[in-house]
């Protein structure tokens, strides 16, 4: 795992170094685009859920785990936040909170975790292949940290929010600590 | 008569605590699952005093963890005594210190309320209630 975490703050490194503040968007731009993979999920009730490009549709992704009582909800109360900011034009944004944490998230504990701040909201947990795959191709990171008794152990990883437009590009990055706006005001710019 | 005792009444302050716990909230959860809460820690005293533990009916345990962030990570970890300087405020906030709350044996909506005690390192503590929030 240890040296897992290395390989892919390595990728990651590399993926910022190639970001700017320039493109128009008000989050990190990522320039040139680049070109994600598909990744697909299958959900508690047996259908699929694909990142795969739609037309229109922009995905916001965010890495993290369902035990976490701080970031993880803090972006997913954002999220909230700007779907009510865009109004009818949410409909079109497709947000995703993947657990970098598949062994305790089940895709039920996943899909309730993301649902319970917004029912439009997917959750979704891979196996461990699907898992490390998808944390590669984003440059995420993630590890195992001692915890307590009662916590068990927590985990350490990216906190960054994605955006990557209707044709399957990465195109921005948001820190977390970003202002919600920033998102927000990116993804009226790609719907609207 | 009646007028003079409302009138002091009216004109005396309460006495300040030496110690608060204000402006908490906690976070929606599923039952089961985890939550966090955050709140504002005062110490009036002349002297540091610690916050040890904390304890609730609504969860397993709740516990002071920290969240930190270092090359786009964020990492967490427990604070068994979190120091409140003398005469300072330690405040908690999303992305920094926060309590975890493990193992919900209830649901947290936006209108409930959690009950929580504080416990100081000079053997007192506070037992507070804050709402559930939706944030």
């Amino acid at each position: 795992m240890r040296r897992r975490l290395t390989s892919l703050l390595l990728a990651g490194t590399t993926l910022l170094l190639a970001c700017d503040l320039g493109g128009g968007y008000q989050g990190m731009a990522i320039d040139p685009p680049r070109a994600m993979p598909t990744f697909t999920f299958q959900r508690a009730n047996g259908s699929v859920f694909s990142t795969a490009p739609a037309p229109g549709r922009p995905l916001v992704l965010f890495f993290g785990y369902t035990h976490c009582p701080d970031v993880c909800p803090t972006t997913l109360a954002d999220w909230k936040r700007v779907r009510a900011t865009l109004g009818d034009d949410a409909k079109a944004v497709r947000f995703v909170f993947v657990t970098v944490d598949p062994d305790r998230d089940t895709p039920a504990v996943a899909e309730r975790y993301a649902k319970l701040y917004d029912a439009s909201f997917e959750g979704v947990s891979g196996d461990a292949a699907t898992t490390s795959r998808i944390m590669e191709a984003f440059g995420v990171a993630a590890a195992p940290e001692p915890g307590t008794e009662a916590t068990g152990y927590l985990v350490s990883h990216s906190s960054q929010v994605f955006l990557v437009d209707a044709m399957g590009q990465l195109v921005a990055l948001y820190p977390f600590g970003t202002g919600w706006e920033a998102l927000a005001a990116d993804l009226r710019r790609l719907v609207s | 008569m009646g007028a003079l005792g409302a009138g002091c009444g009216a004109s005396a302050e309460p006495p300040l605590e030496r110690l608060a716990v204000r402006n908490g909230w906690a976070r929606i959860a599923d039952s089961g699952a985890t939550s966090g809460a955050y709140l504002e820690l005062v110490n009036r005293d002349t002297v540091p005093v610690s916050v040890i533990g904390m304890s609730t009916d609504v969860a397993t345990a709740a516990e002071v963890h920290e969240t930190m962030q270092h090359d786009g990570m964020a990492h967490m970890m427990p604070r068994t005594a979190l120091v409140i300087p003398a005469g300072g405020t330690v405040s908690m906030a999303p992305g920094g210190l926060h309590v975890m709350l493990v193992g919900l044996r209830r649901g947290l909506t936006a209108g409930d309320s959690v009950a929580l005690d504080v416990h100081f390192s000079d053997s007192t503590h506070i037992h507070v209630v804050v709402p559930v929030r939706t944030p």
